[in-house]
């Protein structure tokens, strides 16, 4: 009892002010989330129109599309139909993440319209190592991506990176980031892909 | 307050100016060297980034103040740290929120605040022995001292690199753009010649005011040498 007198005697200050930092930061975060969420959406459909030009509708999906990450836990796909102004389908837009060499890699990745071929990816957010890591965002290792098949990819040490295929260059100096983006890649696609064809989402595609 | 007007706004200023150059933390007293070095690239994110460190430091030391009585000394370096931690965290919210692109760019240097030696520094010496006011016009000395190191050596480096300052054309269009000032080499490479430069003022100016005091000091009595190993 007598230590436990002593603990409060010594911490008080500590427990109650760790209580009202944690409550002022609560307070902040629920009246800045909205609106960091609507940032962060911007940003997706304004990558998405560099990805695939010509887009200007981005439709959630609404079927529920769980994916099961590496560390064993699920979570739901956050999906969108990209759309052109004539409500013809472009392609498909979605959100991936995982773990790179400095920290977590948020990315958007975008397929065509029958999930037959990636269109390309960009970097949401990303802490890898300045001029090392963090240039799996530069075009050279993005252009890779491009017109890649929606398989499972593999990451090579050497190879010509303007081929179309499921073969990616990793870049020089940064080779676990190169990893991260592919193995990210290859969580989610495959899973994403399947689930669409068993919901008959894809398959047979409009013209 | 028992102290007299006089000497109470001689300590406000005191408070106030000392950090915009007799001690400015970049310049003179080179600590917190992490932004200066990586988030000088161009003026609009070393603004941010002044602006933020001013926010966390005016927060800060006003909280350490006011709890300066209540500190238990062997505890006080985790009270600052944890009261530093909430306003930086705060002020990264706020710039998601309302500066999204500015956000971006500065990436993890604005959690990295946490860490900053200046404001722990103010924390402990000053905060912690002041009250209130006087640690709000240091946090507000400190932090424009520290914006204003910024702001000058990310002109300096963003003129050279782009021919621009603030994103306006500065620079005549045939002019050859340093690109070697954008990369980390460039930012010590500005960091080194701007200090020599004030090193140069600064010695100029203590010369110019020792020389009265030179021939009175040859009848002063020899100040005791200690001894060094």
């Amino acid at each position: 009892m007598s230590r436990l007198k002593y603990f409060l005697q010594q911490s008080w200050l500590l427990l109650a002010s760790s209580f009202c930092f944690g409550l002022l930061i609560a307070m902040t975060n629920a009246a800045l989330s909205d609106r960091i969420e609507q940032n962060k959406a911007a940003k997706l459909n304004d990558i998405t129109k560099r990805l695939l030009p010509g887009a200007e509708v981005f439709q959630p999906v609404a079927a529920e599309i769980q994916i099961k990450l590496p560390d064993g836990t699920q979570e739901q796909a956050r999906i969108l139909e990209v759309l052109a102004g004539d409500k013809q389908r472009l392609g498909w837009s979605f959100n991936v993440h995982g773990s790179g060499f400095a920290g977590p890699i948020e990315l958007v990745l975008t397929t065509d319209q029958g999930f037959q071929k990636i269109m390309g990816f960009d970097v949401l957010a990303s802490s890898e190592t300045p001029g090392f890591g963090d240039q799996i965002k530069s075009d050279y290792y993005r252009r890779q991506y491009v017109n890649a098949p929606t398989e499972p990819l593999t990451l090579a040490k050497t190879g010509d990176p303007a081929m179309a295929d499921s073969q990616i260059v990793a870049i020089t100096g940064a080779t676990v980031s190169s990893q991260a983006v592919v193995d990210i890649v290859n969580t989610f696609l495959p899973q994403i892909k399947s689930q669409m064809q068993e919901k008959g989402l894809i398959g047979n595609v409009g013209p | 307050m028992s102290a007299p007007n006089g000497s109470t706004s001689g300590l406000y200023s005191k408070a106030l100016f000392t950090g915009l150059w007799r001690e400015n933390p970049t310049f003179r007293l080179m600590i917190g060297m992490c932004p200066p070095l990586a988030v000088t690239t161009a003026v609009k994110p070393a603004l941010t980034m002044g602006l933020s460190v001013i926010f966390v430091l005016v927060c800060s030391n006003l909280v350490v103040s006011l709890m300066r009585n209540l500190l238990k000394p062997h505890l006080r370096i985790i009270m600052f740290t944890v009261t530093i931690a909430t306003f930086v965290t705060i002020c990264d919210l706020f710039l998601k929120a309302y500066q999204p692109q500015m956000s971006e760019i500065l990436g993890a240097y604005v959690p990295l605040i946490i860490v900053n030696c200046i404001i722990i520094f103010r924390a402990e010496a000053c905060a912690s022995k002041s009250g209130p006011l006087v640690s709000i016009l240091d946090g507000v000395g400190m932090g424009t001292g520290f914006t204003l190191a910024l702001c000058a050596l990310s002109a300096v480096r963003e003129l050279l690199a782009t021919g621009h300052v603030f994103d306006i054309q500065v620079m005549p269009k045939a002019f050859v753009p340093w690109l070697a000032l954008q990369m980390p080499v460039g930012a010590f490479v500005t960091l080194g010649l701007m200090l020599g430069l004030i090193n140069v003022l600064t010695r100029k100016r203590e010369v110019a005011t020792e020389d009265p005091e030179a021939t009175v000091a040859p009848s002063a009595p020899a100040a005791p040498v200690p001894a060094t190993t």
